[in-house]
């Protein structure tokens, strides 16, 4: 008797779970590894990224099947997107007292965060298009995602500078802003937070608690107010 | 608990939607969606606690949610090596430059906030 083998792996990789089934998988194992080293280049997203694409290329699989397959997943981006209120009321409830410190940093130095990563990439040469997909740089990747391909950039480029800004953020934001003399909690936590968003938040959390809140604060005003405020920006400057 | 949690958010999703269908075309639904979230939590002034479940559940598998998206950037291998320098190095510099300012101006706003308060 002879097996179908060829048969059966193509009724395998094919199959409309496969794209689900190799994301779980991957994306457990690369938790396990990021919580066994601890360590900040092992980012889950980025590792899990790596590893799909590796996997789809040795399958022969194109992206576009691929994403027919994730549909499931991707549709709970949208609930995720608005649950970020949650949090975002509740840091602010914690630090009405530097209200207006706060509030006016985020404004400043969030647009100067922006025009300036734009303006140089702008001045070293590069397209259009890439500039619209790092406009949102330095913000959590689901709005970054959103607000790029709403102004003309590519949601899955975004997600890869936001992942890039966040993970060398966390490692040479806390040790930069020390050595040059800020070493108030809560303008460490914006720092962090502000310019590199969800692993900027996790990096102030182990400075202490107070960094970690105001990290966190920084983090989700500064999607709010990006994915607010560029849509509208680019509209009128074009 | 879990299920009315995640109702509530699908219903602000949706209507985020249909307003911008009808009024802001230029904000995503997601989005509005979100601001309403907040409008209510702040008229509210809590956060229920099947509310608070459903998104803590849903934002603790956040990152799983971006891997597809992420993976999207293999279809655009292409464009990214065309202008990898230029985007490194551009988002290099301006990180290390916001940082620094960013950390300093909160300082220097809570120095001056502090020396007003206790004079």
């Amino acid at each position: 008797m002879s097996l179908e083998w060829q048969a059966a792996w193509q009724a395998l990789v094919h199959h409309p779970l496969f794209g689900v089934g190799i994301t779980l998988g991957v994306y457990q194992l690369a938790i396990a590894g990021y919580e066994r080293t601890r360590w900040v280049f092992l980012q889950p997203v980025l590792v899990s990224m790596l590893a799909v694409i590796g996997i789809l290329l040795a399958c022969g699989l194109t992206f576009v099947e691929y994403r027919d397959s994730v549909a499931p997943l991707t549709l709970f981006l949208g609930p995720a997107t608005v649950a970020l209120a949650v949090p975002l009321f509740l840091n602010l409830r914690r630090i009405r007292q530097l209200f207006w410190p706060t509030l006016i940093t985020l404004l400043i130095a969030g647009v100067f965060a922006t025009v300036m990563g734009v303006g140089l990439a702008w001045a070293f040469g590069a397209e259009q298009i890439m500039l619209m997909s790092m406009a949102p740089k330095s913000v959590t990747s689901p709005i970054a995602m959103l607000v790029a391909s709403q102004i003309g950039g590519i949601a899955a480029l975004a997600a890869v500078f936001v992942m890039i800004t966040g993970v060398i953020g966390a490692i040479v934001g806390p040790s930069l802003l020390k050595r040059c003399g800020i070493h108030h909690q809560a303008a460490l936590g914006m720092a962090l937070g502000l310019t590199a968003h969800a692993v900027g938040t996790a990096r102030a959390l182990q400075e202490s608690e107070e960094c970690g809140a105001f990290a966190a604060l920084a983090m989700s005003l500064m999607g709010v107010f990006t994915a607010v405020l560029l849509p509208l920006a680019i509209l009128l400057w074009l | 608990m879990l299920l009315r949690g995640l109702s509530w958010l699908v219903l602000c999703q949706l209507l985020g939607t249909v307003i911008n269908v009808l009024l802001l075309p230029m904000l995503p639904g997601p989005i509005i969606g979100m601001l309403l979230l907040f409008a209510f939590l702040l008229l509210h002034g809590e956060v229920g606690e099947s509310l608070h479940l459903a998104s803590s559940s849903l934002l603790k598998y956040l990152p799983l949610l971006l891997v597809p998206p992420a993976v999207g950037v293999m279809a655009y291998a292409a464009d990214i090596a065309a202008d990898f320098w230029a985007v490194v190095g551009a988002l290099l510099l301006s990180l290390l430059v916001s940082v620094l300012f960013a950390g300093w101006l909160m300082q220097k706003l809570i120095d001056r906030q502090q020396r007003r308060e206790a004079p």
